[in-house]
């Protein structure tokens, strides 16, 4: 190997192993988005704060996400002697001085705060970590820095192999890198599954110069934030895995295109790059070896399309975010009309593992098509929205009972959506469908990044597909009038019929704007009636009660149900009438009432007084037949 | 808020961009980073910077979401559109925020005191539904809990 880089990556396993067994304890807090959102930050000063006034023999250090985004703040502590480690949950600002005090001082457990023990033996009240349900059968690879490295600091990731892929690659023709991404499987993560070695190897063949190498951080997907997870946890993986295409390349110039919806990952990445730039990785004579390679960090500035690779293209090329008619492809002209190369993040972050352990150890973990593993990230009405790491093949149904600690309040699933906005919606029969690509392709939808939408029978269906479409048209960059009129006028006729005003053949202009809207140039149109297209087929009898009957069983509906008074003596009724933002509540006589043409039905009245106040079917006449055929 | 920049300044600000390199959205951000915003002799001065038109630029300007063409308000609402707080109420949530603060999404008072806008899910779904409140989550929001919070920031009693 590159004696620079042998160097770098010896001295860091030994800084790492002097630490670990440096007779300290240590505190390693996951501070990312989703643990900030629920006050880690605050925990980490609290942390540091104690640690120091008290002098404790502690070091307190940031660490990425095990996964566990619905219980952060998520704390892991390894005991003085380096024997045990224990990983906590909720570890909020206020429960600081307790654990301190307890986990630390005392050198004891805090069993009602502990998810498990990650090393050394369990106890009565404190099983293995790698027991805990939403652990079992995780296979983490990509993740496997997250909770034990500082995502800042490049030399934890040496210690930890970092780079020693990169390494590899050095002492690799770019056949044989490319011959080691195809023999591994890798498809592209993003949702398309192409093989990544093609792909590159598309781009090594391209006959001009400079040649790009771009990832694909602009994860858009609402629902979806695997890609956000592991900038935020080990940017370093990323960046080592585009090094290693830029090999096998030839490329000498890439971008990081990252959203801004996500300034954490946006100041990780970019202080990862910095790193890789002082040590030599980045930039001019890489580790001498007389290679080039600049990177950069893009930051997005709010556009959906521009995760579709030539919209985000023309985004770094000064022009509007809007895809590209293809042919020509990236490969051939991309960025600045030159050869390019697009990938998804979780697609680069594969590569070290690939060239590091061999095509063989990486896909024997998958006994299907889809080779490797995929992280997922699951919302919706679930009872645990976090993040894993599985081999793909496991029925959605058992995903959801394992790993998303099924439905909230022990409702039933009604249905799920994989992809985001422009795959589809399922109903409960099909959450026996596997978490591979197939079965949604032969859908017409796709299983997509990562993220998993699930929803239970409070859900309106009607409702889901405006903010589908909605979503669609906001974002619908305009080029096509079969996009930008199509999603307008979905959107038109959903909010119509959420309005009492359905007709039967709203069921046709459907289905033309389904057979129109293909003929976009790019996925954001193709796929864009994708949720009314699969949820007439899934849900076929809550549209038709919507059009017809004028009814929507889940109550969300604004045109189709009122908000009326049940029962005048209950002593809440004058919080509802005070929360009401529209004043619709009011009293005549001593009797309260609700003024239908001014309530809004957000239901804040019904929350505060639950017994008084209920939501009933509106009565919406009924338009005959024919009487108005035309949208 | 700063004062409306010299042209000076803004052509100082942006000195280190170049044609031709990538460099509209840089320059945007840089910007806004400083002002809060990009007004239209920020546009021309990027254009004639970067040797293209102000018409090219506005065009990158009205494409993008975040890219402002007016100060922000002292107290921005981000009200959060993802799947997991619409399938938790978070669309009437939005309706009574609205109704509450008397603006239209991506509006914000004549004073310029507060406004609320449309944001992108950023996967913190465990605390759906939710809205950022110059930037920070408050979450597990009832509706009568953001009507409470729209009340408080109307009424100029929320720092």
């Amino acid at each position: 190997m590159n004696a620079r880089l042998e160097s770098m990556i010896a001295s860091a396993k030994d800084a790492w192993t002097a630490a670990q067994n440096n007779g300290r304890v240590k505190i390693n807090v996951t501070v990312d988005t989703s643990s900030i959102a629920q006050g880690a930050d605050a925990t980490l000063g609290a942390l540091r704060e104690a640690v120091r006034a008290n002098n404790l023999a502690a070091d307190v250090q940031v660490t990425g996400s095990w996964g566990f985004c619905w219980m952060e703040p998520c704390v892991a502590v390894r005991s003085a002697a380096g024997t045990r480690t224990v990983l906590y949950a909720n570890v909020t600002e206020d429960r600081v001085p307790e654990f301190l005090q307890r986990v630390v001082v005392d050198g004891g457990d805090m069993p009602e705060l502990a998810l498990g023990v990650v090393e050394g033996n369990p106890t009565a009240e404190i099983p293995l970590l790698a027991d805990h349900q939403f652990m079992k059968g995780q296979v983490r690879r990509l993740m496997a820095n997250l909770g034990t490295t500082d995502p800042g600091n490049v030399d934890h990731y040496f210690a930890h192999d970092g780079y020693a892929g990169f390494g590899m690659a050095l002492e690799m023709d770019a056949e044989a890198i490319i011959k080691e991404m195809l023999d591994s499987g890798l498809g592209g993560r993003g949702g398309g599954g192409f093989p990544t070695g093609r792909k590159w190897d598309f781009l090594r063949n391209a006959t001009a110069d400079p040649r790009y190498i771009i990832c694909n951080a602009d994860e858009g997907d609402p629902g979806a934030w695997v890609n956000r997870i592991l900038m935020e946890g080990d940017p370093h993986l990323i960046i080592e895995g585009m090094l290693i295409a830029a090999l096998a390349a030839h490329s000498t110039e890439g971008y990081i295109y990252l959203r801004y919806e996500y300034p954490l990952a946006i100041e990780r990445m970019q202080h990862a790059v910095d790193q890789a730039y002082e040590r030599g990785l980045l930039g001019k004579d890489i580790l001498g070896t007389g290679k080039d390679f600049d990177l950069f960090v893009f930051k997005g500035a709010g556009s959906y399309v521009c995760g579709e690779e030539t919209g985000l293209i023309n985004s770094i090329d000064s022009y509007r975010g809007m895809p590209r008619i293809k042919p020509p492809f990236p490969a051939q002209a991309g960025l600045w009309n030159k050869p390019t190369n697009v990938n998804n993040v979780e697609s680069y972050a594969n590569a070290p593992l690939i060239i590091r352990n061999g095509a063989q150890w990486w896909s024997s973990v998958s006994d299907q098509k889809e080779k490797g593993t995929k992280m997922f990230t699951f919302s919706g009405q679930v009872n645990w929205p976090g993040c894993i790491e599985i081999p793909f093949g496991p029925k959605v149904r058992d995903v959801l009972d394992q790993y998303a600690g099924g439905m909230r309040d022990g409702r039933k699933c009604k249905g799920f959506q994989p992809g985001g906005p422009l795959s589809g919606m399922l109903n409960a029969a099909d959450l026996d469908l596997t978490l591979t690509l197939d079965p949604y392709r032969e859908k017409g939808m796709f299983l997509g990044s990562g993220g998993i939408v699930f929803f239970d029978e409070t859900a309106c269906i009607v409702d889901m597909c405006n903010f589908f479409l909605a979503f669609c048209e906001d974002e619908s960059c305009g080029r096509c009038t079969t996009c930008h009129g199509g999603t307008q006028r979905a959107v038109e006729v959903i909010r119509r019929i959420q309005n009492g005003g359905g007709r039967e053949t709203d069921v046709n202009i459907f289905e033309q704007l389904v057979t129109t809207l293909v003929w976009s140039n790019c996925l954001h149109g193709q796929f864009a009636p994708t949720a009314i297209k699969t949820s007439l087929k899934a849900f076929r009898d809550e549209w038709m009660e919507h059009i017809v009957d004028k009814r929507c069983r889940a109550g969300v509906c604004p045109g189709l149900i009122r908000y009326v008074v049940r029962s005048q003596g209950d002593p809440d009724l004058p919080k509802a009438e005070d929360i009401c933002p529209t004043r619709a509540i009011y009293q005549d006589d001593g009797q309260y009432a609700v003024d239908d043409a001014l309530c809004i039905r957000c239901g804040a009245c019904k929350e505060v007084a639950p017994n008084g106040m209920e939501v009933v079917d509106a009565i919406v006449q009924v338009v005959p037949a024919g009487a108005a055929a035309a949208g | 808020m700063a004062a409306a920049p010299s042209l000076q300044e803004l052509r100082e600000l942006v000195a280190e961009f170049q044609p031709n390199r990538g460099h509209v959205l840089p320059a945007l951000h840089k910007v806004q980073e400083k002002y809060g915003y990009v007004s239209r002799e920020a546009i021309e001065v990027i254009a004639r910077q970067l040797n293209t038109t102000p018409a090219l630029i506005f065009g990158s300007v009205s494409f993008y979401a975040d890219i402002r063409t007016h100060p922000p308000a002292e107290t921005e609402i981000a009200w959060c559109s993802g799947p997991a707080c619409r399938l938790l109420g978070g669309d009437r949530i939005r309706e009574a925020m609205q109704h509450t603060l008397e603006l239209p999404l991506g509006g914000s008072s004549e004073d310029h005191r507060y406004g609320i806008h449309l944001g992108q899910c950023n996967g913190t779904c465990s605390e759906a539904p939710q809205v950022w409140v110059n930037g920070r989550v408050i979450g597990k929001l009832t509706v009568a809990d953001a009507i409470l919070l729209a009340r408080e920031i109307k009424e100029g009693s929320r720092e």
